[in-house]
């Protein structure tokens, strides 16, 4: 079996950046972790889950997806846009985050095959962190996660030893291809695995789908919906949302058509040219919320679009938690 | 101090002088309690964690369905109700407030009264210590060390206006960062976008911001938000004499003209 030292792991780091991959990594900085590039001289931090998803690196909040020249008597011709797509080691994922890349693959392989998304989930490998702890926001077990769950991830390294060691396991080619890669810092050992603590499971996710499935119009949604301010922070720490808005944007030589995270808590989402919003109220989003994750997702797709990360209540100012949500809706199915 | 927050609650409703309480719940995370039956205010509580400014329902139109609602006010939600009653956000009679402070439950009143209850008792209210020394911290720097502060916290600006939501001053039915034609901010997560939407949601704050800290605590990523608002505090205090939230006929310094305002820099 293959073991680092917890504390060698800026030095896993290092060598995978030598042996050419981007590395991302946790890292605290002022009060907060979030996944970022890693680079020589950061601690990596461990112990919370970040405030961002792994998504940041495979669909950027905001990203280039054409160019056009503008020429000075009128008019425009199309222009190279350079995508960038590193060699990309993701180090200390959770397994929430790596449990969404399912899911992510479904959406943008679906009627259309997203090619700046797949270009960057092709370059990416995914070392995930079995979970030593849950927080009372983590409900990953309610929807068939685990903490040390394994969809999505390339290898998971799993606490042993007391938290002292973590024990590497390769679980693909591109997980297995990081040995060499590591050259040397993961050392051929034994060592304890903990088992991993898993939070109480909540509510089941298919009695809260045929609920929404039947009660578009409850009255639910309009009391569950009150708290909410309508803004993204839910949406754009959620490691499955996926939503884009298209935007043209130019200076006097170019134009740049740019694709930026959305999110169903603004009142501008889909918002018609002609004023007509079919979700025109607070309600109505938070409903397609819901029922996007655990009602269309499914029927569409086969797969839930919520790992149970639990990052959309823990970032909250308005205390709104889904799980909570789904808890009550399966008591009202009840 | 409690039992007397409910009851005054409870009474509200049982009177119909309000149809709608927004208070805090009894839970983790103090989210916001909507009761409009007198038996749902036994969950209300104030204390420290409570980090929201309720005066931000005020603007949400399913919340200005159901008025006149009454909304537990700590001081700087007082002076929130009492700004947008200035800006003539909130009609007369139509809320009230439930004052709070760490202490004790204050009474009920309405914007009026509130600016007099804060005159009285909170007469010159000001960022906290801490948030002082912070502006303080920030101001003994170069200009070009304050740009490039400034430009490292905005990069990791995901533009989700968790920020923009949290506060009772943004009501705009649509903010300018929203519009396209013409578009006068990038609307790209990135460098000068992010730089222009987070100093102009300050300076459209500035005169009007009554340091509640209410986007700062709502800011998934950690911005010291209210670092830039209290400097733009401290502008408005010191140039133009402005403490916002204390009158509510007060005309708001940034959206109105003096020909007694300073006018050396004009040549």
């Amino acid at each position: 079996m293959k073991t680092i030292e917890t504390s060698r792991l800026t030095d896993l780091a290092q060598a995978l950046s030598a042996a050419g991959y981007r590395v991302v990594a946790p890292v605290a900085e002022g009060g907060v972790v979030r996944l970022r590039e890693w680079t020589k001289g950061l601690e990596i931090a461990l112990e919370a889950v970040p405030v961002n998803s792994m998504k940041d690196f495979l669909f950027p909040r905001s990203e280039v997806v054409a160019r056009f020249a503008l020429q000075e008597e009128g008019g425009f011709t199309p222009a190279t846009n350079e995508r960038s797509t590193p060699k990309t080691v993701v180090l200390g994922a959770r397994p929430c985050d790596a449990a969404a890349l399912p899911a992510l693959d479904a959406v943008f392989n679906w009627d259309y095959r997203d090619g700046a998304y797949n270009a960057r989930r092709e370059a990416v490998t995914i070392m995930s962190l079995a979970c030593a702890k849950a927080d009372e926001h983590c409900f990953c077990t309610s929807v068939g996660g685990a903490p040390d769950g394994i969809a999505g991830a390339d290898a998971i390294l799993r606490p042993a030893d007391g938290g002292k060691r973590l024990v590497f396991e390769p679980l693909t080619e591109k997980g297995r291809a990081l040995i060499p890669a590591a050259a040397g810092t993961l050392a051929e050992g034994t060592a304890a695995t903990q088992t991993p603590v898993a939070p109480p499971r909540r509510f089941d996710p298919e009695a809260v789908g045929r609920w929404l499935a039947a009660n578009f119009d409850s009255p639910f949604w309009k009391e569950a919906s009150l708290a909410c301010l309508g803004c993204g922070a839910c949406a754009y720490a959620c490691p499955v949302c996926h939503c884009f808005d298209l935007q043209d944007e130019s200076d006097r030589r170019e134009c740049r058509r740019l694709r930026n995270w959305d999110s169903c808590g603004f009142g501008l989402f889909t918002l018609h040219a002609s004023g007509h919003n079919p979700r025109p109220d607070q309600s109505a989003r938070w409903r397609q919320r819901v029922t996007h994750k655990f009602s269309i997702y499914p029927q569409r797709f086969k797969t839930l679009a919520c790992t149970g990360c639990g990052r959309c209540s823990r970032l909250c100012q308005a205390g709104m938690a889904i799980a909570e949500t789904c808890q009550r809706i399966e008591a009202l199915g009840r | 101090m409690l039992a007397a927050l409910r009851d005054a609650a409870k009474k509200l409703l049982d009177e119909k002088r309000a149809v709608l309480v927004i208070g805090y719940a009894d839970r983790a995370g103090r989210p916001a309690l909507f009761a409009s039956k007198p038996e749902d205010c036994g969950r209300l509580v104030y204390d420290a964690s409570c980090r929201q400014n309720l005066a931000a329902y005020l603007g949400k139109p399913e919340v200005r369905a159901r008025m006149p609602v009454a909304i537990v006010a700590p001081p700087a939600v007082l002076r929130s109700i009492v700004v947008l009653t200035a800006e003539s956000q909130v009609a007369t009679g139509q809320v009230l407030a439930l004052a709070v402070d760490q202490d004790s439950f204050l009474g009920t009143f309405d914007a009026a009264a509130a600016a007099e209850l804060l005159r009285a008792k909170y007469p010159a209210l000001g960022p906290a210590p801490d948030l002082l020394e912070r502006v303080q911290g920030l101001s003994k720097k170069s200009a070009a060390e304050r740009a490039a502060f400034w430009a490292e916290e905005f990069t990791k600006c995901t533009r989700c206006y968790a920020c923009r939501a949290a506060c009772p001053g943004c009501y705009c039915t649509r903010c300018i960062v929203e519009k396209n034609a013409p578009q006068w901010v990038s609307t790209a997560a990135l460098g000068h976008g992010n730089y222009t939407w987070n100093v102009m949601r300050a300076f459209h704050q500035s005169g009007r911001c009554t340091l509640c800290g209410a986007c700062e605590a709502a800011c998934p990523q950690g911005l010291p938000l209210m670092t830039l608002n209290a400097l733009l505090d401290r502008e408005a205090l010191e140039e133009f004499d402005a403490r916002p939230g204390y009158d509510p006929q007060a005309k708001p310094f940034i959206g109105s003209w003096d020909a007694q305002d300073d006018h050396s820099y004009m040549r």
